[in-house]
């Protein structure tokens, strides 16, 4: 399911960001933000509310354009064509056709990206995540936590070689957050890097690798380590 | 997939519904058409204003059209003219297609409605053209629905390669300003040199000949051109400005659909990054108005306008300005154009009071009556409103029989901003989901402040022409219309305090 990453050297970083800067009238959201991501790894992204990490996510995917510093996914900017077949990307709030049904969204998303089989992919998604019964009602009509489990679907139908989360554990059950953990592990042995934005402390326990923001630029960049997580908290 | 979501959507009309839009519409259409028949006088024009019309008629339309240019390249700098839904920009605009054939079809779908729409009214208007002008129907029906087709073409045109260029606002403003200034430089000059000067010999084609009117193929081919170029340049769109144009669009559409003008105008001013100035032009001085915060308050908020609201108040100001002279002419429907246009302006101004409407707690917790704090807030709008009904005036006196423009812009000066801006106030004040289960209701409350409006700029203007064709004073019969309006006014304004007063969220 993953594509690009036999295309890429052992070492190759999936992605690379240098000297990243973003401003918003007056106020800097990102600044001087420089990051190496390796294939397999799996990266939680921490920080406060209003650090940035959203900001990084968005302009990795190529939503946003950075106003310094640039970005690269397997070798191309952000937002080109070959860096959109390599990101998926999974924002903080679900997004949908108000005249679609879930199957016909995950049919759509998987045609758009090439996917042949789209079907058998969708339906194991929809299975594990307690939505098989909903693959023909409207996506843009489900509650809080029903459009969340779809989102993921959708991120998820598609081959890719980095997947972005944005606080993907928001508003899921128990169970579905269980469910939710297992996909992004499955993700991660199967060649493609995984960046989670999340402020919670099991999923930054299991990740490779930790990122900290603070005031938009990086505080800490490390293995997951307890302690140190807890005194860069602290100082927040 | 798209074809299924078409099915849908037709799936979801009702049949009856939309038959019966059909016929209101229809309906509505034939009496606008058949009132401006009425109103339209069908004496042919003297052999001197033909010429005239042949001769700076180009160069004035070309300003208009310079004018709706500079706002499609704006309007394209911020990513504009495309509404894109949220859900295509995550799924199709990020997934690994060409992005300019994912844009196309809505492109060309904009494209279509706004040249066909132009090319229907640039027909009407032909349609009342050859009544008073030499030419034949045929002739000015073609050339008026050309030119009508033209405008949106190398407006949304200009839009589409700003936007798929990512031209800034500075350089796509200025791009605009210098289109203007060159349709400007022609009406001084008398020339016919500038693309948007050429779309104007097209419209007055029947009027002009020789290498004048050749100049008419060229201004099409640049307008098609512009089109063309944009939908070249379609895939550079920024999926940035797409995202947050398509929210902003989204919630436009639903605050048109309950009539909610004030928020309209507030989404409005947020398409166009419209913020008020961190600086403001003048900084009041500490004591300035110390004993009249609320007047203060109008001011601080007036000072604050950025450039762009500024020129564009203005510069509505001497449009209407132009359209009463129009009118003073013989040309009386265009009288109705002035008062929406000021309207729009007062909708503007009327923002301090507005948002102590946006905000009633705030507004209930201060110790002063609602009633006297709503009316306070009159004064610097109207002090304001008064500033661009005085440049309709001068606009006017430039255009037409000077004395008694500026007589009859003197009078009516002070009375109309009062009457506009109540009108502004009243919309401002209106709730636009009271009467969402009786929208005739709905309709009529947010049609009253328009047609007041209209007849508060119409009545002094067709009053003072009355007169003077009759050989009385035409200063004297504006002056008696005005003095009504005037006491019209007051009743308004005192009726806001009341309206305002009794939606008191915080009870004594």
């Amino acid at each position: 399911m993953i594509v690009g990453i036999e295309e890429q050297s052992a070492t190759a970083p999936i992605l690379v960001a240098r000297g990243l800067g973003r401003k918003y009238e007056g106020f800097m959201a990102l600044g001087s933000f420089a990051v190496e991501v390796q294939a397999g790894e799996m990266i939680a992204l921490v920080g406060p509310n209003g650090a940035g990490k959203t900001t990084f996510l968005t302009i990795a995917a190529g939503l946003l354009e950075p106003t310094s510093g640039k970005l690269e996914v397997n070798g191309a900017p952000a937002g080109s064509i070959d860096a959109r077949r390599a990101v998926s990307y999974l924002p903080d709030t679900p997004v949908f056709y108000d005249d679609l049904s879930l199957g016909e969204h995950l049919e759509y998303v998987g045609a758009l990206h090439g996917v042949a089989d789209g079907g058998a992919r969708a339906g194991q998604l929809l299975e594990r995540l307690g939505l098989e019964s909903w693959r023909d009602s409207m996506a843009s009509e489900f509650s809080h936590g029903m459009r969340q489990k779809a989102s993921i679907a959708l991120a998820l139908v598609r081959p890719f070689s980095i997947l972005l989360a944005d606080e993907p554990f928001d508003g899921l059950d128990p169970p579905s957050r269980e469910v939710l953990f297992e996909l992004l592990k499955e993700a991660r042995e199967g060649g493609a890097a995984v960046v989670v934005s999340t402020h919670r402390g099991d999923v930054v326990g299991s990740a490779d690798r930790c990122l900290a923001l603070r005031d938009g630029r990086l505080a800490y960049d490390g293995p997951p380590d307890e302690a140190a997580i807890a005194e860069f908290f602290d100082a927040v | 997939m798209r074809s299924a979501r078409r099915r849908r959507f037709v799936g979801q009309l009702d049949v009856m519904e939309v038959v019966y839009r059909v016929y209101v519409a229809a309906i509505f259409g034939a009496i606008v058409l058949s009132l401006i028949a009425g109103a339209v006088n069908d004496a042919h024009v003297s052999d001197h204003a033909v010429e005239s019309l042949a001769d700076h008629g180009p160069a004035l339309l070309g300003i208009a059209v310079a004018l709706a240019v500079f706002a499609g390249l704006r309007s394209g700098a911020r990513g504009g003219p495309l509404a894109i839904e949220d859900a295509e920009v995550q799924y199709v605009l990020l997934a690994p297609i060409d992005r300019a054939a994912a844009l196309r079809s809505s492109a060309l779908r904009q494209l279509r409605i706004a040249t066909l729409g132009g090319a229907v009214l640039g027909a009407v208007a032909g349609n009342f053209a050859f009544r008073r002008l030499p030419g034949s129907p045929v002739e000015w029906l073609a050339c008026l629905a050309a030119f009508g087709a033209a405008v949106p073409l190398c407006t949304l045109g200009s839009a589409l390669l700003a936007s798929g260029r990512r031209l800034r606002p500075a350089v796509a403003g200025s791009i605009g300003a210098l289109l203007v200034a060159w349709s400007l430089a022609d009406v001084a000059l008398g020339t016919k040199t500038s693309p948007a000067t050429m779309l104007g010999v097209l419209a007055t084609l029947p009027l002009q000949s020789g290498t004048v009117a050749l100049g008419s193929a060229l201004g099409l081919t640049i307008a098609a051109a512009a089109g063309l170029a944009g939908l070249l340049s379609l895939g550079g769109l920024s999926l940035e400005a797409a995202r947050r144009r398509a929210t902003l669009t989204a919630q436009l559409r639903f605050s048109a659909s309950v009539q909610d003008l004030r928020a309209v105008v507030l989404l409005r001013r947020q398409l166009a990054s419209e913020s008020p100035r961190r600086r403001p032009w003048v900084r009041l001085r500490d004591p300035a108005l110390g004993s009249r915060p609320i007047w203060r308050r109008g001011w601080q908020s007036i000072l604050r306008w950025p450039a762009a609201r500024l020129g564009r108040v203005l510069a509505v100001g001497a449009v209407a300005g132009l359209l009463a002279a129009a009118t003073w002419s013989g040309t009386t429907p265009l009288i109705a154009l002035a008062g929406i246009a000021l309207l729009i302006a007062a909708l503007d101004l009327v923002e301090p009071l507005a948002q102590e409407v946006d905000h009633p707690l705030r507004r209930d917790l201060v110790p002063v009556r609602p009633a006297s704090l709503i009316q306070q807030h009159l004064v610097a709008p109207v002090a304001t409103m008064s500033v661009v009904t005085l440049f309709g005036t001068l606009t006017a006196v430039a255009l037409g029989s000077a004395a008694t423009a500026a007589g009859v812009g003197a009078v009516m000066i002070v009375p109309t901003a009062f009457v506009l801006l109540c009108c502004a106030a009243l919309s401002a004040t209106n709730d636009p989901y009271a009467y969402l289960l009786v929208p005739q209701i709905g309709y009529m409350q947010t049609a009253l402040p328009i047609v007041v409006a209209m007849i508060a700029v119409a009545a002094p203007v067709l009053a003072a022409r009355a007169a003077a064709d009759s050989g009385g004073s035409a200063v004297g019969a504006a002056a008696l219309v005005e003095a009504v309006l005037l006491g019209v006014a007051a009743i308004m304004a005192a009726w806001l305090g009341q309206r305002v007063a009794g939606r008191t969220v915080v009870k004594p």
